[in-house]
């Protein structure tokens, strides 16, 4: 049962997401500290920096850009956000880090994981959304699973394709959007 | 002695004089090959055709012969098994009716392991589960009874099917617990985020009879066990993130624990050597031989690939051999399996998408196949 308490946590959290933010931050009232943060949070803006290196391999270790850079680069697999991606990033495919590409359909269920900005020093909490609906990218795969969990914990799980629930459950990419700070 | 330019003439009038006298070459006629006999050294490689991933496939390779054999199509985000008998491949897929797009069908398909054409499927609902391979996502009882299949909605349950009928007999809900762990004729098992399995076993006519919940065998918060088992003589070891094996009987009425043990010493711990990958082990069982793929990694990199298969006894614990991948200028190894008869073959698929063929009795590299696939993440043989 617990683990139906996690899917319905996670729904609530999705729906709030997609509603209004008022009522996302009321959902995650005691995880967040407050809509004063939420103009801190950085905007995603460098589309057009380095791309993450290509790879063929699933296992592919992330992009060997010079750390600082990468973190900062919304298309390269080391961005902070992307601490736990593993898919093909949508920043490479026609969407951000924070928008699925044209044509494409977010995922309504997703789940939750903690990332550190290390330019602001904060842990933030992310949503890491599938964008469904068209064959995978194929761009900038991006493997990252900092405390990831098996699938047992699907919550914290990312082998799941998470557009299984969309009308059209074809996997495109993946995006990691920020739900708020993340209380120490 | 004749003089050269005079030889040099003879030759090539005998030649051109051979060439006309020559019969052209027969006309051909179109044929369909059939599979060799079958030996212990084919295997079957599953590639997710991660990068257009409704196009996977099953490629059936030869170890010793190094061909590729033939395919099975697998569509969208397989799973994949075999019979007991190895007879027939099962492949548990989803299609969309205009390719990428459109209504899903979700479906098991049986292939002829011998002619490697369909033989029938059964129409799932719509709920199967959409992720990596493992042994577990569809699985046969041990006599061939009943197919399972793993469905997450994202609820959890899975569907009892009859693969002599073609029919699904019932959906058993699994209360947050995933995949179908086989047991016996009638015993299924998952995996629950709390670190026990849930054992359902069946009625005869697949439907739910009984539930036990048996304790945790392993913490999911501190080291959760990867959910690619790794089959033994008696049942499947499950590996830890941080390198414990926890062998689980599964030949009783329910499932048995023994003490876990680690792949790692103390130093190697704290020098962050872990297991890895997709495929994280494989048991030659007749010798007791565990293979798997090893890195240094701390948190998070519970996905890289191993840059050395590190071999251990399954009897002493006790690491026997430890092979280096960058000594064979090989990638790091996502996935492995092993050939089960006395002169065996150990399988290693990189990150690369090469499969590297080693004899598994001393680590000598045989061959590489470049690219045998564009993601090959999961490794069967009979």
């Amino acid at each position: 049962m617990r683990s139906i308490d996690h899917w319905f946590e996670q729904s609530a959290r999705s729906l709030a997401r997609r509603t209004s933010r008022r009522s996302l931050l009321a959902a995650l009232g005691k995880v967040l500290t407050g809509a004063a943060l939420i103009p801190l949070l950085p905007m995603d803006r460098s589309y057009r920096v380095q791309a993450a290196e290509p790879t063929t391999g699933k296992a592919a270790t992330p992009a060997k850009t010079a750390g600082r850079k990468a973190a900062d680069d919304p298309m390269n697999c080391n961005y902070w956000k992307y601490c736990a991606v593993d898919g093909f990033l949508c920043s490479c495919c026609g969407g951000s880090s924070n928008s699925c590409p044209p044509g494409t359909t977010p995922s309504p269920i997703t789940w939750i994981g903690t990332c550190h900005n290390p330019t602001d020093n904060r842990d933030y909490i992310v949503s890491y959304n599938d964008c469904c609906g068209k064959v995978s990218c194929g761009n900038c795969e991006c493997n990252r699973n900092e405390r990831e969990k098996p699938m047992y914990r699907p919550s914290r799980n990312n082998d799941l394709n998470w557009c299984m629930a969309n009308a059209d459950s074809n996997y495109h990419c993946s995006v990691s959007v920020i739900l708020g700070v993340s209380e120490k | 002695m004749k003089p050269p330019l005079l030889g040099a003439t003879l030759l090539t009038l005998t030649m051109s004089a051979g060439s006309l006298a020559a019969p052209p070459l027969p006309a051909e006629h179109l044929t369909v090959e059939s599979l060799p006999p079958n030996n212990a050294h084919r295997i079957f490689v599953l590639d997710d055709g991660f990068l257009n991933e409704i196009d996977a496939r099953v490629h059936l390779f030869d170890g010793d012969t190094y061909r590729r054999l033939g395919q099975i199509d697998a569509g969208f985000n397989p799973g994949f098994n075999l019979s007991p008998d190895g007879k027939t491949s099962v492949v548990a897929t989803t299609y969309f009716s205009r390719g990428s797009r459109g209504t899903r069908t979700d479906v098991v398909e049986f292939t002829n392991n011998t002619t490697l054409s369909i033989a029938q499927e059964i129409v799932l609902p719509s709920k199967r589960a959409m992720t990596l391979p493992t042994y577990f996502n569809v699985a046969y009882s041990a006599d061939s009874r009943f197919l399972y299949v793993s469905y997450v909605t994202p609820a959890a349950s899975f569907g009892v099917l009859d693969p002599a009928k073609y029919s699904v007999l019932s959906e058993i809900d699994t209360a947050g617990c995933v995949l179908v762990i086989p047991s016996g004729p009638t015993r299924v098992s998952s995996l629950c985020e709390s670190g026990r399995l849930l054992t359902v076993t069946l009625d005869t006519q697949g439907q739910e009879a009984s539930r036990e919940m048996s304790d945790a065998f392993f913490d999911p918060d501190k080291d959760p066990v990867f959910v690619q088992g790794v089959p033994t003589t008696d049942g499947f070891a499950f590996l830890s993130f941080l390198g414990e094996v926890h062998e689980v009987d599964f030949s009783g009425v329910r499932p048995a624990f023994r003490e876990p043990w680690s792949l790692v010493s103390a130093a190697e711990k704290g020098d962050l050597w872990r297991p890895g990958g997709q495929q994280i082990g494989a048991i030659h069982r007749h010798s007791g031989k565990l293979f798997v793929p090893m890195h240094r990694g701390g948190e998070g990199s519970h996905k890289n690939a191993g840059t050395e298969i590190w071999v251990f006894d399954m009897k002493s614990h006790q690491r026997v051999a430890r092979w280096s991948m960058s000594m064979h200028k090989l990638a790091p190894v996502l996935a492995v399996q092993v050939s089960q008869d006395d002169a065996p073959i150990l399988f290693a698929a990189t990150d690369r998408s090469d499969v590297a063929v080693f004899d598994a009795l001393t680590g000598h590299l045989r061959h590489v196949e470049r690219q045998l696939g564009q993601t090959p993440w999961f490794m069967l043989n009979p």
